[in-house]
C-alpha cells in the first residue's frame, strides 16, 4: 500500500473524530509551490472533519507582520482573542499528522493530560517560545511536539511552539547551528539535542526565570 | 485521539494494568491485556521505542519490509481500535501501596494492580574524549534521525552489531563514505546484513580497532584509534549495544543480572508478584522486536492469570 495512501487514511480515520469547531491560519508567502503543497495536505484535513475544522487563508503582508510571520508557509493556531499559540513550518505529513491531529483536537478544547500542572505553574513560567527542528525521518520528534503543543495550548499562549521543518527551512537551522534532531531550543537559550521529556522542558521553562 | 486520549483515561481508577514503554514490547502487551478485558493503560516516555528509530524492518513475520516506523504506526492502530489509553510521561518510581502499586511520574500518579515494566534499554555511550562534547555537532546515536545532515560527507559507525551494519546500509544511500569501526575481527551482523554491507562499495570495514578520541574545532572533523591512526570523518554514530532502564525496578526489590537487566522466568514474571517484565529490559539473551513481543503478550496472559488469582474486589 503507498506510504501516501496510508497517511490520508490516517488523517481521515482520525479528523472524523474531531467534535468541536477549529480554525487555523495558513500564512502563505510567494512561493506558490510551497504554498499548494501545505494547502494540499491541509484540505484533507478539513475536508476530512465534518465541517468542523477551517482553513483560513492569509496572504496580507499586514496580518503576516503583526504575528511576526517571516517564514512561509506557516499555519499558526491563534485563540479566541488574537493569540498565537502554535506555529507550524512544516507540512503535517507522515509522522507529523498524528501530533498535529492531537494538536487541533486539544486546541478544540479536548482535555489537556499537561493542563493542571501546567496551571499550577503558569506564575512562575515567564513568556516563553520553543522551537522544536525536526526532519519527516526522525522518530522522537512527533513525540516532543506532541506536549509542547500542549503545553502552549494549556499555557493560552504564555509557552508558544514552533514546529520547523529544518529540510524545508535551512536557513533556520543553519541559524541555530543544527546537525541533529529532535533539536529542542528554548527561549534562543537553553537547547536539548535529541529526545527530551516534559518534564525537563517545564523544569527550564519554570527554573529559565 | 493521539497519543493522549483523554476520554478513556482515568486517573482516580486502580487499573488492571499498568505498562511501563512505549515500544513494541508494551504495546504488545497492552493489546493483550485488552483482549483479556483487562483495564489497561500504556505510559510511555517515547511511542515507538528503540525499533522506531530504524529504517528498515525486514524480519518482523508477516510484515516482508517496512520501516521502524512504519511498524509502530501499525502498533499504534492497533493499540487505537482496542481504545488502549496511552500516556506519554515518564514513570519515576513505583511504590508498593499494599494491595496495589502506585506509579509515580512527574505529572500524576497511576495505580496499578499489576504492572509490566518495558522501558527497554538506553543506547549505551562510549566514554572517550570528544563524544560528549560533539553530541548534536557530529555525534549521533540515530541514523534516521540526523541522516540527512550528511549527505555526500564521510560517516564512520562505532560497533559491529546487526543494528549497526543496519546504519551503515541506510547512511550510505545518500553519504560518501561510510566506515564501520570495530573491534573485534568480524562485524556479528545478520547474515544477510553482512553480506548487504560486504557487497556495498560505499562500507569499509575497519576491523579490530577501537576509536579512543573524536576531535574537531566546532564539529567532527576527525577520529584517533587506539593504534594512534585517524580518519578524517564528518559523521560519528556510535552503535554499541545498550544498557538496560532497570532502576526504577531495581528500586522496589525487582532482581536484576549483572547486566542489569530484569530476571523474568518463561511466565515473564519477575521475583515480585504482580510486577512483569519483558522486552530489552529482560534477561533474554536474544533481542528483537518480535521477541520482545512474545514476551511482552506472555506478561499480559500473566497479569490476567495473577489477577484472577488474587481476586481483589474494588
Ligand atoms: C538500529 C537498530 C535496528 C534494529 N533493527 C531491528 C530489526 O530489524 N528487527 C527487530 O526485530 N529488532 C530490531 N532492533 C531491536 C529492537 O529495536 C528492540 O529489540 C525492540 O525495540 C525492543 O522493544 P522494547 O519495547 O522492549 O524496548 P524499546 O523499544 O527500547 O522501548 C522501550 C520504551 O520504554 C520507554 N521508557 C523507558 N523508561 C521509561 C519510564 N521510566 N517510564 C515510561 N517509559 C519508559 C522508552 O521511552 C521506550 O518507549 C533494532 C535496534 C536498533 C537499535
Amino acid at each position: 500500500m503507498p506510504l501516501a495512501y496510508i497517511f490520508t487514511k490516517l488523517i481521515r480515520d482520525e479528523m472524523i473524530k474531531l467534535t468541536k469547531p477549529v480554525e487555523l491560519s495558513l500564512f502563505m508567502g510567494n512561493n506558490i509551490e510551497d504554498n499548494e503543497n501545505v494547502r494540499s495536505v491541509l484540505k484533507i484535513y478539513e475536508e476530512s472533519s465534518n465541517e468542523l475544522l477551517s482553513i483560513i487563508e492569509v496572504s496580507d503582508p499586514i496580518i503576516a507582520k503583526n504575528y511576526d510571520v517571516k517564514h512561509f508557509p506557516a499555519i499558526l493556531f491563534i485563540n479566541n482573542e488574537g493569540k498565537e499559540l502554535i506555529r507550524y513550518l512544516a507540512k503535517p505529513f507522515g509522522a507529523e499528522i498524528r501530533p498535529f491531529i492531537d494538536a487541533i483536537s486539544t486546541f478544540s478544547g479536548d482535555p489537556n493530560y499537561y493542563e493542571s500542572v501546567i496551571k499550577e505553574n503558569i506564575e512562575k513560567i515567564k513568556p516563553s517560545i520553543i522551537k522544536v527542528m525536526i526532519t519527516n525521518s526522525c522518530a522522537y520528534c512527533p513525540e516532543i511536539i506532541t506536549f509542547v503543543n500542549k503545553f502552549a495550548i494549556a499555557s493560552k499562549g504564555k509557552i508558544k511552539s514552533v514546529i520547523i521543518d529544518i529540510m524545508a527551512h535551512p536557513d533556520i537551522s543553519e541559524s541555530h547551528d543544527v546537525s541533529s534532531v529532535p533539536y529542542t531550543i528554548i527561549n534562543d537559550k537553553k537547547t536539548f539535542i535529541g529526545m527530551v521529556g516534559p518534564e525537563e522542558v517545564l523544569q527550564e521553562l519554570i527554573g529559565g526565570n | 485521539m493521539y497519543n493522549i486520549d483523554m476520554d478513556s483515561l482515568d486517573l482516580e481508577k486502580t487499573y488492571d494494568l499498568v505498562v511501563l514503554g512505549g515500544g513494541p514490547t508494551a504495546i504488545a502487551c497492552a493489546i493483550y491485556a485488552a483482549r483479556f478485558a483487562l483495564d489497561v493503560l500504556i505510559v510511555g516516555k517515547i511511542f515507538g521505542g528503540l525499533i522506531a528509530t530504524t529504517d528498515i524492518v525486514e524480519n518482523y513475520p508477516g510484515i516482508t519490509s517496512t520501516s521502524g516506523q512504519g511498524l509502530m504506526e501499525m502498533f499504534k492502530d492497533h493499540m487505537n481500535s482496542l481504545n488502549i489509553p496511552y500516556i506519554t510521561d515518564e514513570i519515576r518510581s513505583i511504590e508498593n501501596a499494599g494491595d496495589y502499586y502506585v506509579l509515580h511520574s512527574f505529572f500524576q500518579k497511576f495505580k496499578a494492580k499489576s504492572i509490566c515494566i518495558a522501558t527497554g534499554s538506553e543506547r549505551r555511550k562510549l566514554g572517550i574524549p570528544g563524544e560528549a562534547e560533539f553530541a548534536g555537532k557530529g555525534v549521533s546515536y540515530c541514523a534516521t534521525c540526523d541522516g540527512p545532515f550528511y549527505i555526500d560527507k564521510v560517516v564512520c559507525i562505532i560497533g559491529g552489531s546487526d543494528s549497526a551494519a543496519k546504519e551503515a546500509l541506510f547512511l550510505a544511500q545518500n553519504v560518501r563514505k561510510v566506515f564501520i569501526i570495530y573491534r573485534k575481527e568480524e562485524i556479528r551482523a545478520e547474515p544477510i546484513n553482512k553480506k548487504k554491507v560486504y557487497e556495498n562499495e560505499k562500507i569499509e570495514i575497519i576491523n579490530n580497532t577501537n576509536v579512543v578520541e573524536i576531535v574537531g574545532k566546532t564539529n567532527v572533523e576527525r577520529v584517533i584509534f587506539d593504534n594512534g591512526k585517524e580518519l578524517e570523518v564528518d559523521g560519528v554514530f556510535i552503535e554499541i549495544g545498550s544498557i538496560p532502564n532497570s532502576e526504577i525496578a531495581q528500586r522496589i526489590g525487582v532482581k536484576t543480572s549483572e547486566k542489569r537487566e530484569i530476571i523474568i522466568n518463561r511466565k515473564s514474571e519477575t521475583n515480585i508478584s504482580g510486577i512483569f517484565a519483558a522486552g530489552d529490559v529482560a534477561d533474554a539473551p536474544f533481542k528483537q522486536a518480535i521477541t520482545g513481543v512474545a514476551e511482552g503478550v506472555i506478561a499480559a496472559y500473566s497479569a490476567f492469570d495473577y489477577l484472577k488469582e488474587v481476586k481483589i474486589e474494588y
